[in-house]
């Protein structure tokens, strides 16, 4: 049953990856392979797995046992661009939050 | 047996640096002159070396702008090291001393045989064709564009 549910999981990531290759695909004017895509989503599901498993600890070393921004935000570390563009995105995220919570 | 033996001679090794330091009483983070010699003269590359300087490749974002500064090297006085000149070795694990293979290590080791299986398709991908029947469509965020569509409908 647990293979199942993997299976599951890495058709819908193996969809998806498809879908943003395509997008990649149309504005570099390149193609990718079905295997190289198959490749990408294969190291994608895997990738969750050690970001899983680093947003666990990172929120334990926290003492807290909720996975937070501030965890996410260590996943991105090691590049300061990155590191920029996921901070932006979480402050987009939190504002547009707050303006929800006042419309209510 | 040799292992242990090994093992002693480095512990020997890091004694008699410590010692040394002992001796001199060197606490400075910097090298003492005696130091400074034997790097010099032992490790130190210079221009007579006839080998070129290392240095590790630096890889910009190619979908973000990018902030940190990329220098440069000319490529005649240094030599950047690389981490897939040798791929084709890379789908099996290589030996370890101290320091045992992390999960992301294997992740990267099954990644690369999975390649190497697919290497030689021609067309069909054995692994679209093993996984596309377990899509569930209520789990995928479904695109406004049609082309997206026709990906599931195309088998």
């Amino acid at each position: 049953h647990r293979f199942g549910s993997f299976q599951r999981l890495k058709a819908a990531v193996h969809y998806t990856v498809g879908c943003l290759c395509q997008d990649v695909a149309e504005n570099k004017e390149v193609q990718f392979s079905k295997q190289t895509i198959a490749a990408i989503a294969e190291i994608t599901f895997r990738q969750c797995e050690n970001f899983a498993k680093d947003l666990e600890m990172f929120a334990r070393h926290a003492k807290r046992s909720t996975v937070t921004t501030e965890d996410v935000k260590l996943l991105a570390r090691r590049s300061n661009s990155l590191l920029k563009y996921i901070t932006q995105k979480s402050d987009e995220l939190i504002s547009s939050n707050m303006e929800q919570k006042e419309k209510k | 047996e040799r292992r242990s033996s090994s093992l002693q001679h480095k512990s020997a090794l890091f004694s008699c640096v410590t010692d040394k330091k002992q001796i001199h009483g060197h606490e400075s983070w910097s090298l003492s002159p005696e130091e400074y010699e034997i790097w010099d003269r032992l490790y130190r590359i210079k221009e007579s070396d006839g080998v070129k300087e290392l240095i590790l490749p630096q890889v910009p974002f190619e979908t973000l702008e990018n902030l940190e500064e990329i220098s440069k090297h000319e490529e005649e006085t240094t030599h950047e090291l690389s981490l897939s000149e040798w791929r084709i070795w890379q789908n099996r694990p290589f030996p370890t001393s101290m320091v045992d293979h992390s999960d992301r290590c294997y992740h990267f080791i099954s990644v690369m045989e999975m390649i190497e299986l697919m290497r030689h398709e021609q067309g069909d991908c054995s692994y679209e064709l093993e996984i596309q029947p377990h899509l569930r469509i209520e789990d995928v965020h479904v695109q406004r564009k049609k082309s997206h569509l026709s990906m599931i409908n195309s088998t």
